[in-house]
């Protein structure tokens, strides 16, 4: 069976002044399948999903989506062509409720640029935010500000704000980082549950977790692929072993 | 009475008091305070348009008054120089500032933060310098003075600003009619896209806002405000002076606003009326009254941040019976680790 490949990446390079954070980067992510990236801190991962979501602008290379080329798009072109992303320090918008968190996610896909509607009157956006506010149990967290959350309903409600966009691809950077161990068992689960119909990339540094979780692994270090595999495969690979994962471990 | 009800009866008794201030404030004060009080609505025009910028999108402005002498000079040439009606000129001032407001926010608003400061108070130093060395067009320093041309005529029958009552209430219908415009504005998705670009630009983007347009919608308004008030001004002076474009009126509606309250629509009402009234009752008697100014802006924004505005609302939630709970929810929360 052939996988789509629903992202293409193809020798992106990102240079900081001298230093090159990417250095070419090959990879593609199949449609169907959670992917993981994994690699040592400073190996590219989140400067990759940055170039990705065209927050940076990269040196060298291209980037498809979904067969369209999105190199010189800006951030919110690229999320409205459906690739939603949350960030490794949690990103709401703090000063509003949970409810108007989702809400407005959900209606910047159909048009914000209606000064004279009732918000009453955004039937379909009210509609999704009240369905993810079920999805995600937050209901009971509707009327309160982002800020007054715990960290793990932060977590979650960033989820919820990216599934508002009704993404196509979802790009998760360390979702369980600074997690107790039953968030991170409810995050998991989420995560799991969203892979069956959203394609799914995570950046995660919880080695049990990445190989629990995902179908296709891609290793980065240095700012380039170092593996990519299934996690039998990655598990087997000697390269990884000594870059990464530690021989002695094995 | 629940929180909403509280700022009901008290938005409905302001009303009234100021649909009637003409008779009664002649009662109990000098029957200049009525143009007082109008002036006062007009100016906080102003300073809701900062209010509009700083208050919901998170962009502070000190170039303001650019947009306020634009409607201005708008109405002033209008009438004086093109010998134009009075909704025509009305229609230059407002067409004016509106269209200045688009060329600079476009520069202005890929800024941020100090440089979109710097560059508003640019902005508005650059016309103020054209405004104040253009003296054919615009009487420099002298200014430009008019005269008023009727609001409707129809044969010998017409109303004018020159009528005290006309004026008035002319005054107070186009600055509610601003305010009710604000209102519903903040209340629609765009308002909601511009709080959410002033709480997180990033993640606004992320969910695919346009931050850019979305700060430009809201800088193109705010010069539409200000455009109305420069253009009110005009005909409530009956001319229009380069001083009023100065940066100075642009940092004293930036005062009025975070007195009042950044982030409510009347606040500014209250801070610009307060401060005005300062001005006037405290600048014969105090040269230096300034001074409190200073004082009373370091205190609220210490201890008020959310100004005279924010402290009227925590009062009001204070005393107000708490608005029915939603629907209990516990059955899902027990899931919950």
């Amino acid at each position: 069976m052939t996988a789509t490949p629903i992202l293409e990446i193809d020798g992106i390079e990102k240079h900081f002044g001298g230093l090159a954070a990417l250095g070419g980067v090959h990879a593609t992510v199949d449609s169907g399948k959670l992917t993981a990236v994994i690699g040592p801190n400073g190996a590219g991962k989140t400067t990759l999903f940055n170039v990705v979501t065209g927050i940076l602008t990269p040196s060298a290379g291209s980037i498809r989506f979904m067969g369209k080329d999105i190199t010189d798009c800006s951030v919110h072109e690229i999320s409205r062509l459906g690739l939603a992303r949350t960030l490794q320090i949690k990103s709401v918008f703090h000063g509003m409720t949970v409810r108007e968190n989702l809400w407005i996610a959900a209606q910047s896909r159909r048009g914000v640029f209606r000064p004279f509607t009732g918000l009453k009157a955004c039937r379909a956006a009210n509609e999704r935010a009240d369905a993810l506010l079920e999805e995600l149990q937050l209901t009971h967290l509707a009327g309160q500000e982002a800020a007054n959350l715990s960290y793990g309903d932060v977590a979650l409600l960033e989820i919820g704000i990216a599934l508002a966009t009704e993404p196509k691809l979802l790009l998760l950077d360390e979702p369980i980082c600074g997690m107790g161990p039953a968030e991170t068992e409810r995050t998991v689960e989420k995560i799991r549950e969203l892979s069956k119909r959203i394609d799914i990339v995570i950046i995660e540094h919880d080695i049990e977790v990445v190989f629990d979780i995902s179908d296709d692994i891609i290793v980065m270090a240095l700012g380039t692929v170092l593996a990519r595999g299934t996690p039998a495969e990655i598990s087997e690979n000697a390269d990884v072993r000594a870059a990464y994962l530690g021989d002695d471990d094995a | 009475m629940t929180a909403a009800a509280i700022n009901r009866l008290g938005f409905v008794v302001v009303a009234l008091l100021t649909l009637t201030a003409p008779w009664f404030l002649p009662l109990l004060v000098d029957s200049f305070w009525v143009d007082i009080y109008a002036e006062m609505l007009i100016w906080s025009l102003l300073a809701a348009s900062v209010n509009l910028l700083f208050g919901y999108v998170g962009l502070l402005s000190f170039g303001q008054a650019l947009f306020f002498g634009m409607g201005m000079y708008g109405v002033a040439i209008g009438v004086a120089k093109l010998g134009l009606g009075f909704w025509p000129a009305f229609g230059l001032g407002v067409v004016m500032a509106t269209a200045m407001a688009l060329v600079a926010g476009a520069l202005a608003v890929r800024l941020t933060w100090h440089y979109f400061a710097i560059i508003t108070v640019v902005f508005s130093l650059i016309f103020y310098f054209a405004a104040l060395s253009w003296k054919p067009l615009t009487g420099g320093d002298d200014g430009l003075s008019f005269t008023m041309p009727p609001i409707v005529s129809i044969g010998e029958w017409e109303l004018s600003l020159t009528d005290p009552t006309v004026q008035y209430y002319f005054i107070i219908a186009i600055v509610g009619i601003c305010y009710a415009l604000m209102g519903v504005i903040l209340k629609s998705p765009l308002g909601s896209a511009f709080r959410a670009v002033k709480e997180n630009d990033h993640r606004a983007a992320l969910i695919g806002l346009n931050v850019y347009l979305i700060r430009l919608t809201a800088f193109v308004i705010a010069g539409f405000i200000a455009g109305v008030a420069g253009a009110l001004f005009a005909f409530f002076g009956r001319y229009a002076s380069a001083s009023y474009m100065f940066y100075h009126v642009s940092g004293e509606a930036v005062v009025w606003a975070i007195i009042g309250g950044a982030g409510t629509l009347l606040g500014p009402i209250v801070g610009t009326s307060l401060l005005i009234i300062l001005r006037e009752e405290l600048s014969h008697a105090w040269e230096h009254y300034l001074i409190l100014v200073g004082v009373i802006v370091i205190l609220v924004v210490i201890f008020a941040p959310k100004g005279l505005g924010g402290l009227w609302q925590a009062l009001v939630r204070r005393i107000a019976r708490p608005e029915t709970p939603p629907p209990s929810t516990d059955a899902k929360g027990e899931d919950k680790p």
